[in-house]
């Protein structure tokens, strides 16, 4: 991102190649609806050549990407005038339109899991739990760049993810009750 | 270490990163702590089940749009860069002239004190510069928004085709693209319409008479023919001739073009 805030553009297209899968996932898990998703992957990269210059090299690539990726996000929602709450909580809370019906077949029981259950666990957690979990489990970041997109500390993020967890599983553990009752 | 300070660091451990010490330490916890080892063991599974989810891919469009968009945008870029690099106060000439351009602006002070005349007449230089600017941004933004896969968006787009310099061959293409491909009907008159900007271009015509030969559409065939009697082009006559005379197309797109080869005559 150095050399295309340095002018060199094109060099765009590698952090493209390199991440707009994990980006396309990130708001898919958040909004669940992968037309919008497809259009904000475009839009973050809109965003980036527009405030390349604004990127700071000694700052974290992946946290910068995520915090345009959010603002983008909630911009979407304002936009589109669909939620009565502009804010991160509104944007995330469209996960549980993605919730599938019936179950495919690589979803059968894994590892002791129902895994369908388990997506419909992550998809009724809060959004803010949500979110942290989705950034440091399915996008892989660290504890410290997560912390510089949600503007917290490094401690606050780490228990945060426990929390998070922690609540998928009773959710996860309520789900398998109902199913079995 | 505490069952506080384990559960912190419990996300770590599975991830594997909290270090060979770290690890050490904690596994001793885990030794002498039945809650916390049943804890990992309970909700490790369930964060190591989180990978087997199956993983969104999305579709060929968004690589196809981000290249436009970055093809768009480079070259925006190489025709601002193409503008001489040297500031114009940087150039002896320039110097000479600003020097004698103080007394007039001192004169002009005077004026402008006393009256409503304007107290500079701004850099020609400069504001060109900035119009450029503005036009590319401008055109980036059409592009931009005619690539989105929203027709809300792509009608936004169309709209910023208005502020595009008239002479603007890649908002024109976009546009002509939209009129042939858009898949939303809506869309195509909107781009139909923004034609009338460019219509200082012989592409144009060309184009709106090549459209009118593909569209199925009777509401944006009529457009067409409206763009092309607009434009009084005089090769329109033959394709509208042979539309007028097609008994499969619509009647009121036939009437249309009966109507407009008699304005074009």
């Amino acid at each position: 991102m150095a050399e295309v805030s340095a002018g060199k553009v094109a060099r765009l297209a590698v952090l493209f190649e390199r991440y707009h899968r994990p980006l396309f996932r990130y708001f898919v898990s958040m909004n669940g609806n992968r037309e919008q998703a497809e259009d904000l992957v475009q839009e973050v990269f809109f965003r980036m050549l527009r405030y390349r210059t604004s990127y700071d090299p000694a700052q974290s690539f992946t946290a910068w990407m995520y915090q345009i990726a959010r603002n983008a996000g909630v911009d979407q929602v304002r936009k589109r005038g669909t939620a009565q709450v502009v804010d991160i909580d509104t944007f995330v809370d469209r996960r549980a339109e993605l919730v599938s019906a019936s179950p495919g077949p690589e979803e059968s029981v894994s590892r002791g899991q129902d895994l369908a259950l388990l997506r419909r666990a992550m998809d009724q957690l809060p959004e803010d739990k949500r979110e942290i979990l989705v950034l440091s489990r399915f996008q892989g970041m660290k504890h410290e760049d997560i912390a510089e997109v949600l503007g917290c500390e490094v401690g606050t993020v780490k228990v945060r993810v426990y929390r998070a967890i922690r609540a998928l599983e009773q959710i996860y553990f309520t789900l398998e009750k109902e199913k079995a009752s | 270490m505490t069952c506080e300070e384990a559960k912190t660091r419990m996300t770590d451990y599975w991830s594997r990163t909290l270090g060979e010490a770290g690890e050490t330490e904690f596994n001793a916890h885990l030794a002498s702590c039945e809650t916390c080892r049943s804890e990992v063991s309970r909700v490790g599974a369930l964060w190591q089940g989180l990978d087997l989810l199956p993983l969104e891919e999305p579709s060929g469009k968004v690589r196809d749009r981000f290249y436009e968009m970055l093809g768009a945008y480079r070259q925006g870029l190489a025709a601002a860069e193409a503008r001489p690099a040297k500031r114009w106060w940087t150039i002896p000439a320039w110097q000479m002239a600003a020097a004698a351009g103080l007394v007039a602006v001192g004169l002009g002070i005077g004026y402008g004190v006393r009256g409503n005349g304007p107290l500079f007449g701004g850099a020609p230089a400069e504001v060109s510069q900035l119009r450029e600017e503005v036009a590319n941004m401008r055109q980036l933004v059409a592009l931009s928004l005619m690539q989105q896969q929203s027709a809300s968006d792509r009608l936004r787009g169309v709209s910023w085709a208005y502020r595009a310099e008239p002479s603007d061959r890649e908002v024109l293409g976009a546009l002509v693209s939209a009129v042939n491909h858009d898949a939303n009907v809506n869309v195509r008159l909107a781009a139909v319409d923004a034609l009338r900007r460019f219509s200082a271009s012989p592409e144009t015509g060309r184009a709106a008479l090549q459209s009118l030969s593909k569209q199925t559409t009777p509401i944006v065939q009529v457009a067409l023919i409206d763009l092309l009697v607009d434009l009084k082009d005089p090769q329109a006559a033959p394709e509208l001739r042979r539309l007028s005379g097609n008994e499969t197309a619509n009647e009121g797109v036939r009437q249309k073009a009966q109507w407009a080869l008699e304005r074009l005559q």
